[in-house]
C-alpha cells in the first residue's frame, strides 16, 4: 500500500497558480473520474479550496503512485503548462500523507489557525470521491479518520475557540449582551470602513431597525440607502442615541463627541436599558467614563483589537497540543491501514492454503475410491467447501476485527499480534516467506 | 436511627449532585464533550434518588403535601430547583454554564435541608381548618421559594456575564453564559411571580397564628409574636422582596442593583426558613404556646 498527496498552498504557491490548479463544484467530479481512468487501479481524492489544492492518491499494491505523473495529469486535465506550478508543489508520501491530512482537518495548516470550513471542505472532498467511487478501503480509513481527528483537535485544544477579527469579536460581544436582534435599533455614526465591516457582521443577526447620522446629511443618506436603514440628521443624534440599542460609532472627530454628562442624559432618557456601544473610531467618539456606567457597555476598537489578539494567542497555544493528537492518531491510522492491508493479503493467503489442502485431500480420496458415482464425488466436494468454510470462519473475524481496533501500542511497522498468531497456528510462515510454494 | 438513615440517604443524592458539580468545574480545566454528558447524567441520577427518596418520606409521614415541615419544604424546593436545572441544560447549547450556577444552589438546600431543618412542626397534628390552611401557607412559600430560587442563579449568571464584558476580557474557559437581556427577562418574571406567592404565604401564615391559638388554648392570645426572629426575619424578607418589585419599575435599579437584591433578599427567605433554628433563637413558629408564651411541651 502506498500514499501520495501532491499539491499547492497559500505558503508553497501564490494565489494566481492556485487559481489556476483549482477544482470547482462543476469540475470536481470530472476531474475525480478522469484521475481515476488515469490512475487506473489507484484510489483518488481531491482537495480543493481557496488556500490549497490536493490531490490524494493511494495504492493498494506495492507501486508507489508517482510524483510525475500525477503532476502532468494535473497539468493535462487544467490545460496548462507543468512549468507553471511545479516549483510549487508540495508531496507527502505515506504516512507523511496522513500527518499531512489530519493537519489541513485539524486547521493547523489553514491560513486563519483554528477556521471552522476547512472540516467541511476535507468532509465535501470525501463525499465527492465517494460519491463518483474513486475512493476505496484505503481512503475510505484516512478521510474517515481525518475527519475525526479534526473534531477531536478542536474538543481537546478549543483551537476553533474566539473570534480574530474586529468584526467578529463585536458581533460575540453584541451576542453576549443582547438575547434577540430583531427588535433592536442599530445606529451607525460616520461612515468609516471599520464601521461598515462591523454593521456588515451586525447586519447578520437581522436588526430590526438601522439609523445613520453623518455630519454630511448626504452621505448618510447614500449610506441609510445602503443598508436598508433610516437617515438621521446630525442635530438629532441625541433622539438617535436614546432610540439605539447598538452604537457603531465611526467618525473622523478629533475629540468625543459624545461626553460622560451628555450619554448620562440620554441612559436617562432610554430608562436605563441595555445599551452596547461600539466606539471604532480613532481618536474615540465616546468618553470612556461612559463605560462605567451600569447598563452600558462602551467597547473601542483597542478593546477588540486586543480581544481578538488575545483569542489568536490562545489558538497558538493549542498548537503544540494539536500536534500531540495528530502524531498519535497519524501512527494509529497509518498503522491501521498497514494491517488492513497485511489482513487482506493473510485472508488470502488463508484461503488459497486451506483451498490447497482440501483439493489434495479431495484428489487422494477419489484416487484411493475410483467406484465412487459423480453425484457422490460432489457431494463430498460441497461437503469438503463446507467444512473448511466453517473451520475458517472464526479465523477470518477474528482477522477483520483486530484490524478494525485502534491499536496505539504498536509501533508502525510490525506485524499485527492477532495477524502473527493466526499466521503462526495455520502453519503460513512468515509475512512475504511465501509459504504457498511449500505445500 | 430513622434519622441517621435518613441523613446516609441524603448523603447519596447529595454525594451525586456534589460529583455533577465536580463534572461541570472541570471546564476550568479541560476540554471534553463527555463533561456535558457526565455532568447531565450525574445529575439525572441524583435527581432520581432524590425523587425515591422524598417518595419514600411521603409515603412514611402520610401527610397531605410534604410542606409541613421546613425539611420537606426546603428538600422539595432543591427538587424542584434541580429539575428546573435539568431542563435548561437540555434546552441550552452545551456550553452553557448551567449546572454550575445551579447545582450549588441545589446541593446547599439539601445540606441546609438535611442538616440544620427542622424536622418536626406541631400544627401538623391540629387537623382540620389549620392543618389545611398550613399546607396552603407552606405551599404558597414554596412556589415563592422556587421562582426566588431561579431569580437568585439567574442573577448571579447576570453579574459574572456583565463583568466579563465590563473586563473586556475573552473567557479563557469554556463558560457559556446567557446574554444581559435573557438573564434580565427571566429574573424579572420569575421576581413578578414570586413577590404574590410569597406575600400570600406570609399573610396566611399570620392568619394561621391567629386560629390557631383560638382552637388550641380557646383564648386569643398571639402565637407568635411580632419579635420573634421568625417574624422578624420574614418580614425583613418581604420588605426586600418589595424594594425588589419597586425597583423593577425604577430604571435607575436595572441591572446590577436588581441582582444585587434579589441575592440578598435570597439571603432573608433561607434566613427566614432555616437561620433561627441553625442559630438556636427561640421561635414560636408551628408550635403551640400557651398564654405565658412559652412553648408547650
Amino acid at each position: 500500500m502506498r500514499l501520495l498527496a501532491i499539491g499547492v498552498d497559500h505558503r508553497s504557491a501564490p494565489a494566481s497558480v492556485r487559481e489556476a490548479l483549482a477544482f470547482d463544484q462543476g469540475k470536481l467530479g470530472p476531474a475525480l473520474e478522469f484521475f481515476s481512468r488515469a490512475l487506473e487501479d489507484q484510489e483518488v481524492a481531491i482537495l480543493s479550496t481557496c488556500n490549497r489544492v490536493e490531490l490524494y492518491l493511494a495504492s493498494p499494491g506495492e507501486s508507489d503512485p508517482l510524483t510525475s505523473t500525477a503532476s502532468d495529469l494535473l497539468a493535462q486535465f487544467h490545460g496548462i503548462d507543468p512549468c507553471v506550478f511545479a516549483n510549487h508543489l508540495v508531496t507527502y508520501h505515506d504516512q507523511g500523507v496522513v500527518g499531512h491530512l489530519f493537519r489541513v482537518a485539524s486547521s493547523i495548516e489553514s491560513l486563519v489557525l483554528g477556521e471552522g470550513q476547512i472540516l467541511g471542505q476535507v468532509r465535501d472532498a470525501y463525499q465527492a470521491s465517494t460519491e463518483r467511487k474513486t475512493a476505496g478501503v484505503i481512503l475510505h480509513t484516512l478521510f474517515q479518520s481525518a475527519l475525526r481527528v479534526g473534531k477531536l483537535v478542536r474538543e481537546r485544544t478549543g483551537m476553533d475557540q474566539g473570534r480574530l477579527s474586529v468584526a467578529s469579536v463585536a458581533l460575540d460581544v453584541a451576542r453576549g449582551v443582547f438575547d434577540s436582534f430583531t427588535d433592536k435599533t442599530v445606529l451607525v455614526l460616520g461612515a468609516g470602513k471599520m464601521g461598515e465591516l462591523t454593521l456588515e457582521r451586525l447586519r447578520t443577526m437581522s436588526p430590526g431597525r438601522i439609523l445613520v447620522v453623518n455630519r454630511d446629511p448626504n452621505r448618510a443618506i447614500e449610506a441609510a440607502a445602503r443598508w436598508n436603514g433610516q437617515a438621521m440628521p446630525f442635530d438629532q443624534l441625541d433622539a438617535a442615541l436614546t432610540a439605539a440599542d447598538v452604537v457603531v460609532s465611526t467618525t473622523a472627530a478629533t475629540e468625543p463627541i459624545v461626553t460622560y454628562n451628555r450619554y448620562v442624559r440620554v441612559q436617562k432618557a432610554r430608562r436605563n436599558r441595555l445599551a452596547l456601544i461600539l466606539d471604532i473610531a480613532v481618536p474615540r467618539d465616546f468618553d470612556p467614563a461612559i463605560g462605567d456606567l451600569d447598563q452600558v457597555m462602551l467597547y473601542h476598537v483597542d478593546d477588540l483589537r486586543s480581544q481578538a489578539e488575545s483569542n489568536l494567542l490562545e489558538r497558538r497555544k493549542g498548537i503544540e497540543p494539536a500536534l500531540a493528537i495528530i502524531d498519535r492518531e497519524a501512527a494509529a491510522c497509518y498503522n491501521r491501514l498497514v494491517h488492513q492491508r497485511d489482513a487482506g493479503l493473510l485472508l488470502q493467503e488463508l484461503g488459497l492454503h486451506a483451498d490447497r489442502i482440501r483439493e489434495r485431500e479431495l484428489a487422494a480420496l477419489f484416487a484411493a475410491q475410483p467406484d465412487l458415482s459423480p453425484t457422490a464425488r460432489e457431494a463430498i466436494s460441497r461437503m469438503a467447501i463446507r467444512l473448511q468454510n466453517q473451520f475458517l470462519h472464526h479465523p477470518r473475524a477474528a482477522v477483520r476485527s483486530a484490524v478494525e481496533e485502534p491499536h496505539h501500542d504498536h509501533p508502525t511497522g510490525h506485524p499485527h499480534p492477532v495477524l502473527t498468531f493466526v499466521r503462526h497456528i495455520f502453519g503460513l510462515g512468515d509475512r512475504g516467506s511465501n509459504s504457498l510454494k511449500r505445500l | 436511627m430513622a434519622g441517621v438513615i435518613d441523613r446516609l440517604s441524603i448523603l447519596c443524592f447529595a454525594g451525586t449532585y456534589a460529583l455533577a458539580l465536580v463534572a461541570e468545574l472541570s471546564r476550568f480545566v479541560m476540554r471534553s464533550t463527555a463533561r456535558w454528558y457526565t455532568a447531565f447524567g450525574l445529575t439525572v441520577l441524583g435527581w432520581v434518588v432524590q425523587t425515591l427518596f422524598l417518595a419514600n418520606y411521603a409515603f412514611k409521614r402520610a401527610s397531605a403535601a410534604p410542606v409541613s415541615t421546613a425539611f420537606e419544604s426546603m428538600m422539595l424546593l432543591s427538587w424542584i430547583v434541580a429539575l428546573i436545572g435539568l431542563y435548561w441544560m437540555i434546552r441550552s447549547p452545551r456550553a452553557l454554564a448551567v449546572g454550575l450556577f445551579v447545582l450549588p444552589l441545589v446541593l446547599g438546600l439539601v445540606v441546609i435541608a438535611g442538616w440544620f431543618a427542622p424536622r418536626e412542626s406541631d400544627w401538623t397534628q391540629w387537623g382540620g381548618t389549620i392543618a389545611f390552611w398550613g399546607t396552603v401557607h407552606g405551599v404558597f412559600l414554596l412556589l415563592g421559594a422556587v421562582f426566588t430560587s431561579v431569580a437568585f442563579f439567574v442573577g448571579l449568571m447576570y453579574l459574572v456575564q456583565a463583568r466579563r464584558l465590563k473586563a473586556k476580557k475573552p473567557s479563557r474557559t469554556e463558560i457559556g453564559l446567557p446574554s444581559l437581556e435573557q438573564s434580565e427577562r427571566i429574573h424579572r418574571a420569575a421576581i413578578t411571580i414570586a413577590f404574590p406567592l410569597l406575600t400570600f404565604g406570609l399573610l396566611i401564615g399570620i392568619v394561621l397564628s391567629f386560629l390557631g391559638t383560638a382552637d388550641i388554648e380557646a383564648t386569643p392570645v398571639h402565637v407568635i409574636r411580632l419579635t420573634d426572629p421568625k417574624v422578624l426575619s420574614a418580614l425583613l424578607m418581604w420588605l426586600v422582596f418589595a424594594s425588589l418589585l419597586h425597583a423593577r419599575f425604577r430604571p435607575a435599579m436595572r441591572g446590577r442593583n436588581m441582582m444585587v437584591l434579589t441575592i440578598v433578599a435570597f439571603g432573608f427567605m433561607v434566613f427566614a426558613w432555616v437561620g433561627v433554628e441553625a442559630l438556636r433563637l427561640r421561635t414560636a413558629h408551628g408550635k403551640v404556646v400557651n398564654t405565658e408564651g412559652t412553648t408547650r411541651p
